[in-house]
């Protein structure tokens, strides 16, 4: 689990380990990557509309 | 010293070029409002980190092209990923494009913040040409290019403002903050002052809104900036800023012609529909002392149905009507009939019932000896 979010995070910032990309696509399951994926981007939206009305008060 | 003279003589072999792009109006200008100056200075400081990050990035390259060229027996290195490179690199432009986006934000929003404003002005795009209307003031007109054709034909030497005049520039208050409403009638259009920074679309079915603080008086010119058509080309944008009591006088002096104009006192009337309007004044208000025949209940009344002193005088009669005549019955009408009705009661007295002298009365000539 901790995996798949750490993995989320480096695909969201675009620089990955070459060993930890390994593991990803070897782990054979890619459901929980596409699910963590998605809810990430949805809390990276929210997180920057708190931010905009914190900073347009 | 030496230090300090190759540093000077650096420095202008660096900014120097862009000195001379500057004085020649390349440049964007500065502008004669708070928000085209923010605008002006971010668009700066932008540029200058283009330029560092230029010479950083450019210099680099041709440092390690010079520095491991092959012919010294320089080696490449190969390797695939370098984590910390990496994060650098992306790191670092997140940083500057976040530290360009605060203050570029915080310019758009104040653009965008037309609240509180003291006027506003319709602006509205026609093909080819742009109406203006103070809102509220019952003041509206339409500004036009005032190039001649010569001109553009290529007959006549091109003027200074070339493309760049109209007949009725929009006159603007300084240090009044004024809310610019847009809106078009035909196509998308867009009102571009580069010395007010502003250029928005004025899109029909749409009014959006932009707003200026002039803060020196002067002429400002600008153009359409959406390609709209023909005559695209061909409609620009002249703001007159003067100050706020030269304002205010202008616009009542617009105020009054407009109202003059309502009131028909802009224009020639003919003589048929001074006759007609004059009968209902003669009928409603005249009709029951000098009776609807003229022919009046002497000796109380006159008769003004053949009343040759009538017909010779014209300026006494006028004079009659307006001012009335003192110790008889006859009241000043000045005060109660407006220049239109005037003008027609008496062009109708002086061709009704066989009265046919054949002048009439212009409404503009009343209002003129009215005011004075």
């Amino acid at each position: 689990m901790w995996n798949v979010i750490k993995s989320v995070l480096a695909a969201f910032f675009g620089v990955q380990k070459e060993s930890r990309r390994r593991e990803d696509f070897t782990s054979g399951r890619v459901m929980p990557f596409i699910i963590a994926g998605v809810l990430m981007a949805l809390v990276l939206v929210v997180l920057i509309a708190v931010v905009a009305s914190l900073a347009a008060r | 010293m030496r230090m300090r003279l190759v540093r000077t003589a650096v420095g202008m072999a660096l900014t120097g070029p862009f000195e001379v792009v500057l004085a020649n109006g390349w440049n964007m200008p500065v502008g004669v409002t708070d928000l085209s100056r923010d605008i002006h200075t971010l668009h700066m400081v932008i540029f200058w980190i283009c330029v560092v990050i230029g010479i950083v990035v450019f210099g680099a390259i041709f440092y390690s092209l010079f520095r491991y060229r092959r012919s010294r027996g320089a080696k490449a290195s190969h390797f695939h990923e370098h984590t910390t490179v990496e994060v650098i690199w992306t790191v670092i432009p997140l940083l500057i494009l976040v530290a360009m986006a605060i203050p570029a934000t915080a310019t758009l929003r104040d653009m965008y913040d037309a609240s509180e404003a003291d006027m506003d002005v319709l602006i509205t795009g026609q093909q080819w040409r742009w109406r203006y209307e103070y809102r509220g003031e019952d003041v509206a007109f339409i500004s036009s290019l005032a190039t001649p054709r010569e001109q553009i034909e290529g007959q006549a030497a091109k003027g200074e403002h070339y493309l760049r005049e109209v007949d009725q520039p929009l006159v603007l208050p300084v240090d009044r903050k004024v809310r610019l409403l847009m809106t078009s009638d035909d196509v998308i259009h867009s009102w571009w002052v580069p010395d007010l920074g502003v250029k928005q679309d004025a899109m029909p079915g749409y009014i959006n809104e932009n707003w200026v603080r002039i803060n020196e008086p002067g002429t400002y010119r600008g153009q359409c900036a959406e390609l709209c058509g023909r005559d695209h080309a061909f409609m620009p944008v002249v703001v007159e800023a003067v100050e706020p009591e030269q304002f205010d006088s202008w616009l009542a002096e617009r105020k009054a012609a407009a109202a003059e104009a309502a009131m028909g006192l802009d224009r020639e009337w003919g003589l048929d529909e001074l006759m007609e309007r004059g009968e209902q004044v003669y009928g409603t208000i005249c009709a029951s002392c000098h009776q609807p025949d003229g022919g009046g209940s002497p000796p109380t009344f006159p008769a003004l149905a053949g009343n040759q002193a009538l017909m010779d005088d014209r300026e006494r009669h006028i004079e009659t009507v307006i001012n009335g005549v003192s110790g008889a019955p006859m009241p000043a009408f000045r005060n109660t009939l407006d220049p239109v009705e005037i003008a027609a009661v008496i062009t109708y007295e002086r061709n009704a019932w066989g009265n046919e002298t054949g002048d009439s009365v212009q409404p503009s000539a009343i209002a003129e000896r009215i005011a004075d």
